[in-house]
């Protein structure tokens, strides 16, 4: 990898770019808060575009009764209206042991960077505010979202390692309970965990209203397992060493892989989470059209 | 358990040692790192092991001794004295949210969710206090603040599920309130429902503040099967005189099952009609059709029932039906043409709700009695009849009558009869030349053009006006619109309990194409609706609905008080003239009321028939802990620490008292004294290790 002068400068390729570019219009829609206004939040606030009469509750702000519509039909109704904003975008970054493994070409964490990275630059472009926060089995670095934090993004980016093994509950919880505005977050991880697990831990990043994209990065060595020799096999995570004869469990590897990501598939999709499998051996470009492309049609149907 | 010094703990490392020991033998293979072998591992290997730990009891015999000693030096201690000490020192704040929606009728729900809140009762230390919020709709305190426990379970047990529909805004609010006027520091919420997604729209704009913490117990049960009648409706027609009415009842499933050939049944006046089959798809609708019958009089009592299931409740649906009441009305022309009054005529026939009685005649036939039962008079450019007289249009009027007068080239109106009409009709404009003229301004705030209101709710603009007449208003009249140059296109002035409109232009096609334009049909209705007083009946309310019955018996002569009979078989008595809240009747159950004044005793009471909201049909629950983190803005649960100031026992004080590392230390020796002799023995025998 050749060395450029702004640091993390090397996870935007142009090339990418030059064709995810295309798909700005089709991002406009798809990623909330592209532009100030053109965005509809998900809750109500102050705005000036009225959405609608809710009854009146015991403890609501008496200022807010609409009394017009009380004199034509003697109930208290509390007028609402749509909220618009820009949005923070927060890349969450697995960088546990078992992210550096890469079995031809690329690492599964520089291909997670190269994803976030490229999502961050689109945020950016749209005026959103983005951040990050890379984590193993705890937090390891957090850049708060913000519109002037794009480059810190990049350069947290390069200087991640993958030192430690992972844990997806204790920093996501952690994380849970520090977004407290609503916004979108981008999970990257290769999610070696149980699918129920996976999914208790996530959770939390729903609760208080999130847009939760997840993206599941693996290396092609990890889904075909295409070893022969029988060879001692190591945990990248744990470190436990296990003999193996690649040729006797190959096809059950694959099944449970596969059940694996259909597990959460399904999980993901009964509770409204973006899920998108990130094979590092397919251009980056094709992954992120793929992904958008396929927001943007789920979008039309919302 | 924890430790007064567990930096020793690091000293358990050293279990390492005799494991390394007992690996010594490994092979030395090529290595291959790969991210994560948990699927690896699910995978039967039949392979030789190339670890193999002999001499088991020996290394965990080994391991164990120096875990002893290690944690004896990191000195070990109970906390449960302290934890004792705090929780008796530290008394409670509970509100317990007990659900008692309609939902909670579901199979076994609400008896779990009493059991729930008993077990909440049991767990009350002698200085905590409660209080019991049952809640569905709106929240109320069942049981204020105490710590009377039998109290408590008392009121638990006499809480019964009622119709209403599932809020759980104005419950976590009161619970707030309660809460916060607490002087206890330790508060807590519990909240005890089904969690029906309906019941929380998430914009409830419910915040506890830090230190007040919620937790939740959940009595929903997966894969609910329900299906639930949520509408009816009807269609009537007319036959020999008498009206025919078919009911089609809407059913919804809301099961993850289909529901087939399920019985749905149709009872009137307490005699089952007719009984149908239905089968509905999961998570679908569907209806049933039954067959016409003759509708005898008012306040006929109906009923819907499909099916049984978990939650019977809503397999139910009553309505009350009353024949069409239609509005009479009498249009009045000059009778210069057979067809003066064509365009009213056929807009009024082809009203259904209501339905009009139209009658046309001329101003010369015109006599007292031709007012009576009329809801509304019409003079359709014509005279003032003279056979009719001002003082019967003025009876007539007082007495609650609506009169629209339609200004034309016959129109006369006499100076002495003037405060029947809203102005004084000048001179005819005549737009013919030059542009014509068109409605410029009309008055949305009025009930005539009110349903005009939306955008595209009626272009009057299009209407071509070519001639009317000009009118001067008193300031008490209202003007509900003009033409584009200002001048008035329609004005109303009240006179006693009627109404009086006149509309300046005509309502056919001789001074205006209005009676062409598709605003026509709905402006002639609005303005027959508005001056006949004219209201919708209504053949079910939903549980939470507030019925006005002053407003009710406005209409009727009979003012004495009126006893209220609910579902349930209580009597209520509301005062006949009652203003305020003296009329208003709550409809909290679901069922029939029977309304009945005082002074009629016998007879057919007046039937309202109340059903449950759609909503709690729908059993999908809502994850508690989404709530949870809406309402304390943590998404997850941060458990609240004493905060009352206690006398806590000290660390190093517990630890003194309890000694353990003693024990521990001597565990640990006597099984080093045990290994030693062990590993003696087996190093004779086989000379390992």
């Amino acid at each position: 990898m050749q060395s450029h002068a702004i640091p993390g400068a090397r996870f935007v390729d142009p090339k990418v770019l030059s064709r995810v570019g295309n798909l700005e219009l089709l991002a406009r829609n798809v990623v909330e808060g592209f532009i100030n206004g053109n965005h509809r939040a998900p809750f109500f606030g102050a705005s000036i575009d009225f959405a609608e009469h809710r009854g009146y509750v015991a403890g609501d702000d008496i200022r807010r009764v609409d009394w017009r519509l009380y004199a034509r039909t003697d109930r208290y109704y509390v007028k609402q209206y749509e909220a618009d904003t820009n949005t923070n975008l927060s890349v969450l970054l697995d960088i546990s042991r078992s992210m550096k493994f890469f079995s031809r070409g690329i690492a599964k964490l520089e291909y997670g960077c190269f994803v976030g990275a490229c999502l961050a630059y689109l945020a950016q472009r749209q005026r959103d505010r983005v951040g990050l926060i890379t984590f193993d089995n705890d937090i390891v670095s957090h850049v708060p979202p913000s519109a002037k934090h794009f480059n810190v993004v990049l350069h947290t980016m390069e200087l991640a390692k993958a030192e430690r093994g992972g844990n997806l509950a204790i920093p996501l919880n952690k994380m849970a309970e520090h977004f407290r505005r609503r916004g979108i977050l981008v999970l990257i991880s290769d999610f070696y965990e149980e699918p129920d697990t996976i999914l208790e831990a996530i959770k939390p990043l729903k609760f208080l209203g999130n847009d939760l994209i997840v993206f599941h990065v693996l290396d092609p060595a990890e889904l075909d397992f295409g070893y022969e020799d029988a060879s001692s096999f190591e945990d990248l995570e744990t470190g436990e060493q296990i003999p193996v004869v690649p040729e006797s469990l190959v096809k059950e590897y694959r099944a449970m892989i596969q059940a694996h990501i259909a597990a959460l598939t399904t999980k993901f999709s009964e509770h409204r989470i973006d899920y998108t499998v990130l094979n590092t051996a397919e251009p980056l470009d094709r992954a992120l059209f793929s992904y958008l492309s396929s927001r943007e049609r789920l979008m039309r149907v919302r | 358990m924890t430790f007064l010094t567990p930096l020793f703990l690091a000293g358990l490392g050293a279990i390492a040692i005799p494991v390394l020991i007992h690996l010594i033998q490994r092979e030395k293979k090529r290595v291959i790192e790969f991210p994560s072998l948990m699927f690896v591992r699910r995978i039967p290997y039949q392979s030789v092991r190339r670890r193999r730990i002999r001499h088991w009891a020996l290394l965990l015999l080994r391991a164990a001794a120096i875990a002893l000693v290690v944690a004896a030096f990191a000195r070990p201690f109970f906390r449960q004295g302290a934890v004792a000490a705090a929780v008796g020192g530290g008394a409670r704040e509970i509100v317990i949210l007990l659900d008692q929606s309609a939902s909670m009728g579901y199979g076994d729900h609400w008896a779990r969710a009493q059991e729930a809140a008993r077990t909440i009762v049991r767990g009350l230390g002698s200085d905590d206090r409660a209080t019991l919020v049952l809640f569905a709709k709106n929240a109320e305190e069942n049981m204020r603040a105490t710590a009377d426990r039998t109290r408590l379970d008392a009121a638990i047990g006499a809480a019964k599920v009622g119709s209403g529909a599932t809020r759980y805004g104005p419950a976590l609010k009161l619970a707030d309130s309660i809460l916060s006027r607490s002087a206890i520091k330790r508060r807590e919420a519990v909240l005890i429902s089904d969690f029906q997604r309906s019941g929380w729209s998430g914009s409830e704009e419910v915040r506890f503040p830090e230190g007040m913490t919620v937790s939740v117990v959940s009595v929903s049960s997966p894969g609910v099967a329900n299906l639930a009648v949520p509408s009816v409706t009807f269609a009537r027609a007319s036959f020999s005189g008498q009206e025919r009415i078919t009911v089609t009842a809407g059913l919804s499933n809301k099961g993850d099952a289909p529901v087939a050939n399920v019985p749905v049944t149709l009872t009137i006046d307490g005699h089952e009609i007719e009984t149908e089959r239905a089968t509905v798809a999961p998570h679908a609708s569907g209806s049933v059709s039954f067959t016409q019958f003759t509708l005898t009089g008012a306040n006929v009592r109906g009923s819907i029932k499909a099916g049984t299931d978990a939650l019977p409740a809503d397999n139910a649906f009553h309505f009350v039906l009353a024949p069409s009441d239609p509005v009479s009305l009498v249009i009045v022309d000059s009778g210069d043409r057979t067809d003066d009054s064509l365009f009213l005529s056929k807009a009024l026939a082809i009203g259904t709700t209501p339905t009009f009685q139209v009658d046309v005649t001329t101003a010369s036939r015109m006599t007292p009695s031709a007012f009576d039962k009329r809801a509304v008079v019409i003079l359709n450019d014509t005279m003032f009849p003279p056979a009719a007289g001002g003082n019967a249009l003025k009876r007539y009027l007082e007495g609650g009558g609506g009169l629209l007068v339609v200004t034309g080239d016959h129109t006369t109106w006499p100076q002495g009869e003037a405060a029947m009409l809203p102005g004084r009709l000048g001179a005819t404009v005549d737009r013919t030349t030059g542009r014509s003229g068109s409605l410029g301004y009309l008055d949305y705030s009025h009930p005539v053009f009110e349903v005009f209101k939306a955008p595209r709710s009626g272009d009057f603009s299009a209407a071509h006006v070519f001639r009317y007449r000009t009118l001067q208003t008193e300031p008490t009249d209202r003007v509900l619109a003009r033409f584009d140059d200002g001048a008035i296109a329609a004005a109303e002035r009240k006179i006693g309990a009627g109404r009086a409109i006149v509309w300046t232009s005509t309502l056919d096609d001789s001074w205006t194409d209005i009676g062409v334009k598709p605003v026509f049909l709905p402006l002639v209705h609005q303005l027959v609706r508005y001056l006949a007083h004219y209201e919708p009946s209504t053949s079910w309310f939903t549980v939470g609905q507030v019925l006005d019955l002053t407003a009710r018996a406005k209409g009727r002569a009979d003012r004495s008080d009126r006893i209220v009979v609910t579902p349930s078989g209580e009597r209520i008595t509301h005062a006949g003239g009652g203003e305020g809240n003296e009329g208003l009747l709550e409809l909290n159950e679901q069922g029939v009321y029977e309304v009945r004044p005082t002074s009629a005793p016998t007879g057919r009471p007046e039937a309202i028939a109340v059903n449950l909201d759609p909503a709690e049909s729908d059993l999908s629950p809502i994850d508690p802990r989404e709530l949870v983190a809406a309402v304390t803005g943590h998404a997850t649960q941060v458990a609240a620490g004493p905060a009352a100031p206690v006398q806590e026992m000290t660390r190093e004080e517990s630890e003194r008292r309890q000694s353990l590392w003693w024990y521990l230390l001597l565990a640990g020796l006597l099984l080093l004294a045990a290994e030693t002799v062990i590993s003696n023995r087996l190093s004779r025998k086989e000379r390992f290790l």
